[in-house]
């Protein structure tokens, strides 16, 4: 009944309601976790959207935005819910070269609208490593970061003005696309709300004139923690660069063997990727520092891209290291906390031990310059004994990450992963005030319920009506909640 | 994984590539029938994620929808050369075809086809009727009727538009080798004349043609279609004759056959008898524009024609050959080369899918066709039967002056207004 009523509106090829169609919906970018959805409707047009999320507001059915599914928290995923795709809502909507704005639907990929607008000398600098299939949608929704973000900033930086639709149906416009707002601006508390505050229908961003000249260093180690310093000094030094990222020997080396493979010393056990842009004059004196600092710190070799084809080879690497760990193990995880800068060569030092410890494999690759560390385990969780030696050091390394004043998610999100840190994070009166914001937009916790605030924080949603599913007020309490222990996918 | 399903299946000995698969979506912008029917079951994540599904019992083997998503799959494999992780989509492909073919019968029309294929006595009359056909006037004027009986007609239609040129005499001084051509079932069925051209400019630039009797259908179709049995048989009969051959290299012109004969390795590995040899085959097998790109190719006459080229899938992303066709091209004096938006994606021709899938197919083809229509070429240049006829007939029913064409015709073309 809900299915063919959804059907009317966006056509019956874009709903789906068979078991085994949804199947595929049941994961986003992080496949351990696993939640298997009701139905699916894939509207195609704003109007097609504002009419299912009106059609749903009035059976009061809660509901799960979706992208394009590579969030790595688990954030997209519905548990026995209505997931709304907005990835057929591809069009750019309109590019004004001369304001340097564009105005986009939200299952528009991010790269395509950094290909759309090069041609005019213009970028969409958030530039997340999985650029290539997410979505602007999905990019607001986690406030995604990227390598390029150490200097430009993140999604948030980048967009102007947003047209929202409130789980209740109301349509609302946030920011403006022509700079100040009477009002609360309210876009900072759309941006990062991970799905549980509507759906962005309508993204205008801002777009940044490509600078004048780049340049890419590569500096190899023989070991993590000169990396870690140098890290450490080219930030102490003043000069910011457009990207520092680090990968350690482990990363180097999967990636090496991808079609990916970038040139990077297999024998290395870590290298620093650095970007540096702006004005010709200004660049060549900060490459001259940087690789000064880099070889005063030990290390091996400062090698500098010599032109635009050698610079997306070491960049396409970087970015598809993530994705070329998946020759290592059939299963990976991965984490996302953000530490203080100065505390790098500590915690990399406590991730090793914590992987010697456990013996597992960690390969950190990361986000330097703003010390969001990235540290994946591949592993097969076929072997119940190595997913719990996985889950252990995991959980090791974060309350590392905490203890040593850091953060839980940096980019991705907290969603479905983070859910149990939350606690050990925030006081009891953060966690309320963020329930009260979100009742502001959600005041039925209808959109993307159970993630984000722990339920019993929030006296969050308890089930559809009649749903299998209907949740306890209730769930297990943080760290022991298995935060980030995947299902065998 | 804990207690397969579908145990001592094709499916489950490709577990490793599956889990190969880390779930990242870097595949989904590459996958055209993602982009057209905008649903992740018909993306590469997706149908891994089922393949895995059916491993795992969470689905099973005949449930329609599933085997809907996995027949609409095209078997491009563009989603291989994008994938991090180096999942091997197009065997994971041929693997759980195999495995569904025994939970449900393959489509009416593509069973004919296959039975077919793989019967020379069947094969030759029916290539004999089609060439017959063709040189009639009946299949341009049934060009244009609705459904696939008009595209089948445009198909055929298509074949007898090559260009005109004289005859001339090759000669050769064979420094680079002996070469056996496989002369495939289509291509020597209808584009006869291509084979010709292949042999007289891989002549011109130092190859000395040799015979392999014997040769089969190369197997493809039947490996895509999931029956694995029908073409190992056939592998077996070309490693055969060609090894009968004694050639340097097997030249294919065809990309589809190419794909699978350099791959007849993984097809065979297997069978302990025939591996290593299947294997020292495949070592031999190159396309055509391999050969040709490798001596040069030797420069001809002037050919002021503006064309544009479209890569096969199962030369770009199968083979990963992608400079090669378009060092045939630029050899050519005078010929414009045009380049065509969109060029490494799908025509939607993939085998006998434009058969069986047509509206996918018709969804896939219509962008090629527009952005063909767009470069102003008068031909558009391709090596793979396939996609000659799946472009040639569309051109044909849009109207669109443009003609398809295999590189090694435009560029035999030249070698003849030379005088060699
Ligand atoms: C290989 C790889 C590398 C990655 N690298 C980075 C990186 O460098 N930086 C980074 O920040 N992230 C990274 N990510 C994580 C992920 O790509 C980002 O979080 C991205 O923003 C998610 O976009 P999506 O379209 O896939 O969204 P989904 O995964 O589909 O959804 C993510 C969340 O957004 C919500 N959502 C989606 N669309 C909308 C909408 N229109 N309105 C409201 N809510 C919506 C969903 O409900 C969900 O909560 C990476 C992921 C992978 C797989
Ligand atoms: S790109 Fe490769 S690893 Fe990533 S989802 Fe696609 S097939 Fe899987
Ligand atoms: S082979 Fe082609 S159609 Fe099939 S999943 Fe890969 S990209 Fe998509």
């Amino acid at each position: 009944m809900v299915a063919e009523r959804l059907a009317e509106i966006v056509g019956p090829a874009h709903v789906l309601s068979r078991q085994s169609e949804l199947l595929v919906y049941n994961s986003d970018g992080l496949p351990g976790y696993r939640r298997q959805p009701r139905l699916a409707v894939f509207p195609g047009t704003r109007d097609e959207a504002i009419a299912v999320v009106r059609f749903l507001a009035a059976e009061r059915l809660p509901f799960v935005p979706r992208g394009a599914g590579t969030g790595l928290s688990g954030g997209a995923l519905a548990d026995d819910i209505v997931v709304v795709g907005l990835h057929r809502l591809k069009k750019i909507i309109s590019l004004d070269v001369e304001n340097r704005r564009a105005t986009v639907e939200p299952g528009v990929v991010n790269l395509r609208l950094n290909k759309h607008v090069a041609p005019h000398g213009l970028l969409y600098a958030p530039d997340p490593s999985s650029e290539a299939a997410c979505t602007i949608g999905g990019n607001v929704a986690e406030n995604a970061g990227g390598p390029h973000c150490l200097k430009y900033g993140v999604t948030l930086n980048h967009v102007l003005a947003m047209t929202v639709v409130l789980p209740s149906g109301e349509i609302v416009e946030l920011g403006s696309k022509v700079g100040e707002r009477d009002g609360y601006d309210l876009r900072g508390a759309f941006i990062g709300s991970e799905g549980c505050f509507g759906l962005a229908l309508e993204i205008t961003v801002k777009l940044t004139p490509k600078p004048q000249a780049v340049r890419t260093l590569l500096a190899d180690f023989t070991s993590v923690d000169k990396a870690a310093h140098v890290t450490s000094a080219i930030i102490a030094s003043g000069i910011v660069p457009a990207a520092l990222e680090f990968m350690d020997g482990a990363t180097i080396r999967v990636v090496e063997d991808s079609i990916y493979a970038a040139g990077y010393p297999r024998d290395a056990e870590a290298i620093l990727l650095i970007e540096l842009d702006g004005l010709e004059a200004g660049v060549v004196a900060d490459q001259e520092t940087v690789r000064r600092i880099c070889l005063d710190g030990g290390a091996r070799q400062v090698r500098v891209a010599r032109d635009d084809a050698e610079r997306m080879k070491l960049w396409q690497g970087r970015k598809k290291a993530f994705g070329a760990m998946g020759r290592l193990a059939p299963h990976l995880i991965v984490q996302d906390a953000v530490i203080p800068r100065t505390k790098l060569p500590e915690i990399l030092a406590t991730i090793h031990a914590v992987s010697e410890k456990y013996s597992v494999m960690v390969c950190n690759v990361f986000h330097a310059g703003d010390g969001n560390l990235h540290p994946n385990i591949a592993y097969s969780a076929d072997d119940p004994a190595e997913s719990e030696r996985v889950h252990k050091a995991m959980v090791e390394i974060m309350q590392a990450c905490i203890a040593a004043g850091g953060s839980i998610t940096g980019e991705h999100g907290v969603g479905l992963d983070k859910l149990g840190y939350m606690e050990s994070i925030f006081s009891e009166t953060s966690l309320n005030a963020m329930c009260e914001l979100r009742g502001v937009f959600d005041p039925e916790r209808r959109s993307n319920p159970g993630k984000v605030v722990p339920v019993h924080a929030c006296k969050e949603w308890h089930g559809i009506p009649g749903s299998a599913k209907s949740r306890g007020a209730r769930e297990a309490s943080p760290l022991e909640a298995e935060p980030s222990r995947p299902i065998a996918r | 994984m804990p207690g397969c399903a579908l145990p001592n299946t094709p499916l489950a000995g490709a577990l490793p590539g599956i889990n190969a698969c880390v779930h990242c979506g870097f595949c989904l912008q590459s996958c055209p029938t993602y982009l057209n029917l905008e649903d992740e079951n018909d993306s590469p994540r997706g149908r891994i994620f089922l393949m895995r599904s059916l491993l795992e019992g969470t689905v099973k083997p005949d449930d329609a929808s599933v085997q809907l998503h996995i027949d609409q799959c095209l078997g491009c494999r563009a989603c291989e050369p994008v994938c991090p992780s180096g999942v091997p989509y197009g065997q994971l492909l041929e693997a759980t075809r195999a495995t569904l073919y025994e939970y449900r019968p393959t489509p009416f029309i593509a069973r004919l086809i296959l039975f077919v294929f793989a019967r020379e006595w069947l094969l030759r009359p029916a290539m004999f009727f089609s060439r017959a056909l063709a040189a009639t006037p009946i299949p341009t004027l049934l060009s244009g009727i609705k459904g696939r009986l008009g595209f089948a007609m445009a198909m055929l239609a298509s074949t007898g538009r090559s260009i005109e040129r004289s005859n001339y005499k090759p000669v050769t001084r064979g420094e680079r080798g002996t070469v056996a051509t496989l002369r495939g079932c289509v291509m020597e069925g209808l584009f006869s004349t291509t084979n010709r051209a292949t042999e007289r400019v891989l002549t011109v630039n130092g190859y000395s043609i040799v015979g392999a009797p014997g040769q089969k259908c190369c197997g493809a179709l039947h490996a895509h279609a999931g029956h694995l049995e029908d073409a190992r048989a056939l592998a077996r009969r070309n490693i055969v004759a060609f090894e009968r051959s004694g050639a340097t290299f097997i030249a294919v012109n065809a990309a589809g056959c190419g794909a699978i004969m350099k791959e007849y390795g993984h097809l065979l590995k297997d069978d302990p008898e025939w591996h290593q040899r299947a294997v020292n085959l495949s070592a031999r097998v190159r396309d055509v524009s391999e050969l040709l790109a490798a001596a040069g190719p030797r420069e001809g006459g002037p050919l002021p024609v503006k064309v544009t080229y479209d890569a096969p899938c199962h030369l770009i992303h199968a083979q990963r050959v992608n400079e090669a066709p378009l060092s045939v091209l630029t050899a050519i004096p005078g010929l414009e080369l045009v380049p065509l938006h969109d060029f490494d994606q799908c025509c939607g021709s993939a085998g006998i899918y434009n058969l069986i899938e047509p509206d996918t197919s018709d969804a896939v083809l219509a962008p090629k066709l527009a952005n063909i229509r767009d470069t102003r070429a008068s031909w558009v240049a391709t090596g793979n039967p396939g996609c000659l006829m799946q472009i040639g007939a569309g051109l044909i029913r849009a109207e669109i002056s443009a003609r398809a064409i295999h590189p090694v015709d435009l560029l035999d073309a030249s070698y003849a207004a030379f005088g060699q």
